[in-house]
């Protein structure tokens, strides 16, 4: 298991890097922080680095260094990360350049393997989808974003779970709610699920909701295996069958104080690309944090 | 077992979404080939017009890298037969590609000597401590720099000197505020005022000298393109500076301390150094040669003998210029004079002014007018959104196929694509200050319509009133 948490800014980041840490802690995975920065206009590429390479030599980080700053004073202040590390301070001058506007500074964890940082330049979904593909993450993890576009594109190419971090209050209790149906993807959602609500400390709800008053065989079993799974867990957890439509249910069910977790749709890419999906219109429906387990 | 994965489709989507304009500038040139060529165009001049738009699809969208469309402009000309192999190759190389190559070469060998921190001494000096002096003293610096070596080399040194002022005013360097915005949008449009002043200001001067040349025109020196343009410039220094100041007035009105810090961190620097006092030496040398030999050898070979002694005293590795040169765009810019010269060649040029004259007259009611109007307004907004430089050799053989005074056309053209105030894609050195987080999209509007406006009716002013005295 490899987790990416994807970052922008200190002002508007915190959430997702506090989420995206407890998240690693959970699987104990290894951990990569990504920052990307504003695609560079390709007749400027040289000029910019040249630019940059002068303000270093000014002793100014380059943009986009601060917020990996950042997230290390956060990562050290957790203590995500060794002891060594921490005393040593912020490794700026090891910031390896990988190619590809792609530079990393490698850490040692402590409740995960090892974090990494990486500050990459470009168009995000374009960025992110590379560093996934290249190095094999599992889950993504970034915040919530109004564009609608941006969410499609998320959900419907990179190649990992993406977990939205959508208007997550850190002062806030959350729930996990898991939706159970009888896609492919339910079972790696529950435990998934399962793994954030150990990490967060929280209970379980789920919830397996039909359009029809009738709950056919595929959603029973996956219930009840769901229910098992938890059981076994030693999660408190509770479940309903609801009817109406899913996205709708959904909504209501987690209003803004719930973590959704649901499995990714397995639906034909062409489909999905013209017509959505479940996931993504529960993401742009829900006022809170949700995982697509893919 | 469905005939393709979803895996497969999905790699298939992305690559449709993110290429789109490539699909569609391919469709379009597919249907468009297939239509019959217009009255008075030949078939020749038809399949250019094609690759023009094609190619300015293909560089808005960025879909694809810049040398994969210079390759392509020149597939195109010979796939579709707009001329020889031979012919493409030979105008694919001129005086201007040499000079545009030679020009970034030299900017990465200046930029390598660290000259940064003389210069801001140097500045520094002058202007005092009073926070309008420094703003007018950026602005002025950056175009008198920017006049001969080429704005994004005068942007990359005056960058840290910004950055400095800023810190030693107590503000942070990642977080915007009137001042930081105020000193880089002072390097930012200094740069672009700059660029007008000689031919060697931007590579677009080069190659619309190098089109009035080899269309038979008119032959400019280097002194007489100073002599039109740098009027110009010193009216747009302090234009500059009163829509910068009222448009993002800081609230520091001097800053004392910043300024004695940034000399007490200069001053550590030391001397200047001999490798440092020769580049200064080799690039006086080359201004020398641009003034008296380039009518004899060409402003491209000039700037290469340049690289040629950097090179050759050690100033620089050609590792190090090689890797800071963008090759991709000294590619693209041949590619597009190419294009401009079979533009020129085939008659579409002479067909795009015709038509262009006869539907502007319906608005404007006057010749003289609606060539003004293509030559500057229209170079200004393409500028904007496109590069200053493609922009110049798209448009060039066009404009200078409307009529009137070549010349006066020629080089106002030439001006207008330096008035790359309003977006970040306009110029290496508006995307460079951009780079660092503290400007916006949004800032640029701001100051950018202004100045804009303002430029433009200092050139029609310019070119009505002081060019005829000249000729």
């Amino acid at each position: 298991m490899k987790i990416l948490i994807a970052v922008s800014s200190k002002e508007y980041s915190g959430p997702t890097l506090s989420v995206g840490m407890n998240v690693s802690r959970a699987f104990k995975a290894p951990t990569t922080i990504v920052d990307v920065g504003e695609k560079i206009n390709e007749f400027s590429t040289k000029d910019v680095g040249m630019a940059h390479e002068r303000i270093e030599s000014w002793d100014f980080d380059r943009p986009g260094v601060d917020v990996l700053e950042w997230a290390f004073d956060y990562l050290a202040d957790k203590e995500f990360i060794e002891s060594s590390d921490i005393e040593a301070g912020f490794p700026k001058n090891t910031l390896v350049d990988t190619g590809g506007n792609r530079c990393e500074v490698y850490l040692k964890g402590t409740v995960c393997d090892n974090v990494s940082l990486i500050l990459r330049n470009g168009d995000i979904i374009a960025e992110l989808k590379d560093e996934v593909q290249k190095h094999h993450y599992d889950v993504t993890i970034i915040g919530g974003s109004q564009i609608r576009r941006m969410a499609h594109d998320l959900i419907q190419y990179i190649d990992s779970s993406i977990f939205v971090v959508n208007k997550y209050d850190l002062n806030q209790k959350y729930k996990i709610l898991i939706a159970v149906d009888d896609s492919p993807n339910t079972r790696k959602a529950v435990k998934y699920g399962t793994r954030v609500s150990q990490a967060f400390n929280v209970p379980v709800e789920m919830i397996t909701v039909s359009k029809k008053d009738e709950f056919g065989d595929g959603y029973t079993n996956a219930a009840n295996w769901a229910k098992k799974f938890l059981r076994r867990s030693n999660i408190s957890f509770g479940h309903q069958y609801l009817v109406g439509d899913p996205v709708q249910v959904i909504y209501e069910v987690a209003g803004d104080n719930h973590i959704i977790v649901m499995g990714s749709s397995t639906q034909n890419p062409l489909l999905k690309f013209f017509k959505g999906s479940k996931p993504l219109n529960v993401m742009e429906t829900c006022k809170c944090p949700i995982l697509i387990v893919k | 077992m469905p005939l393709l994965s979803n895996k497969v489709i999905t790699e298939v989507l992305y690559w449709v979404t993110r290429k789109k304009w490539l699909v569609i500038s391919f469709l379009l040139s597919i249907i468009l080939f297939y239509l019959p060529s217009p009255e008075g165009l030949l078939p020749e001049g038809h399949r250019t017009l094609i690759i023009v738009l094609t190619v300015l699809i293909l560089i808005i969208s960025e879909s694809i890298p810049l040398p994969a469309v210079a390759i392509l402009i020149l597939i195109m000309e010979v796939i579709l037969g707009v001329d020889t192999a031979d012919g493409v190759a030979s105008s694919f190389m001129n005086d201007a590609v040499f000079f545009i190559m030679g020009s970034l070469m030299l900017a990465v060998s200046i930029v390598h000597q660290g000259l940064d921190k003389r210069l801001a001494l140097g500045i520094i000096n002058i202007t005092g401590n009073k926070t309008w002096r420094i703003v007018l003293g950026f602005v002025a610096v950056s175009a008198f720099l920017s006049s001969f070596i080429g704005e994004h080399t005068v942007a990359a040194m005056m960058l840290p000197v910004a950055l400095s002022l800023i810190r030693n005013a107590g503000l942070e360097t990642n977080k915007a505020t009137p001042l930081s915005t105020l000193l880089l949008f002072s390097i930012a449009y200094g740069c672009a005022i700059g660029s007008i002043g000689t031919p060697s200001g931007g590579g677009r001067n080069v190659i619309m000298i190098g089109y009035l040349r080899e269309f038979g025109l008119v032959n400019i020196s280097y002194v007489e393109w100073m002599i039109f343009a740098y009027p110009l410039l010193l009216l747009e220094i302090p234009l500059a500076v009163l829509v910068l100041w009222f448009t993002f007035t800081p609230t520091q009105k001097i800053m004392d301390s910043a300024v004695r810090k940034l000399k007490v961190h200069v001053a550590k620097t030391g001397k200047l150094t001999g490798n440092q006092i020769m580049a200064i030496l080799v690039f006086f040398l080359v201004f020398l040669g641009w003034v008296f030999l380039s009518p004899i050898i060409g402003l491209g070979i000039v700037a290469l003998t340049g690289v040629f002694f950097y090179l050759a005293f050690g100033l620089i590795e050609w590792k190090e210029i090689n890797r800071n040169t963008n090759w991709g765009v000294i590619l693209l810019f041949g590619a597009a004079i190419s294009l401009g010269i079979q533009m020129k060649e085939t008659g579409a040029a002479l067909w795009v002014a015709e038509k262009t004259l006869i539907t502007l007259e319906l608005i404007f009611q006057d010749v003289t007018i609606v060539r003004w109007f293509v030559s500057v307004v229209l170079t200004g907004i393409l500028t904007n959104l496109l590069s200053n430089a493609a922009t110049i050799a798209v448009l060039g053989p066009i404009v200078l196929d409307m009529g009137g005074d070549p010349l006066i056309i020629g080089i106002s053209t030439s001006i207008a694509s330096a008035f790359a105030y309003l977006t970040i894609v306009a110029s290496p050195t508006c995307m460079i200050i951009h780079s660092t987080g503290l400007v916006t999209s949004s800032d640029f509007l701001k100051a950018g319509w202004k100045l804009f406006l303002i430029s433009i009716v200092l050139l029609f002013l310019v070119s009505y009133f002081y060019w005829p005295l000249l000729r």
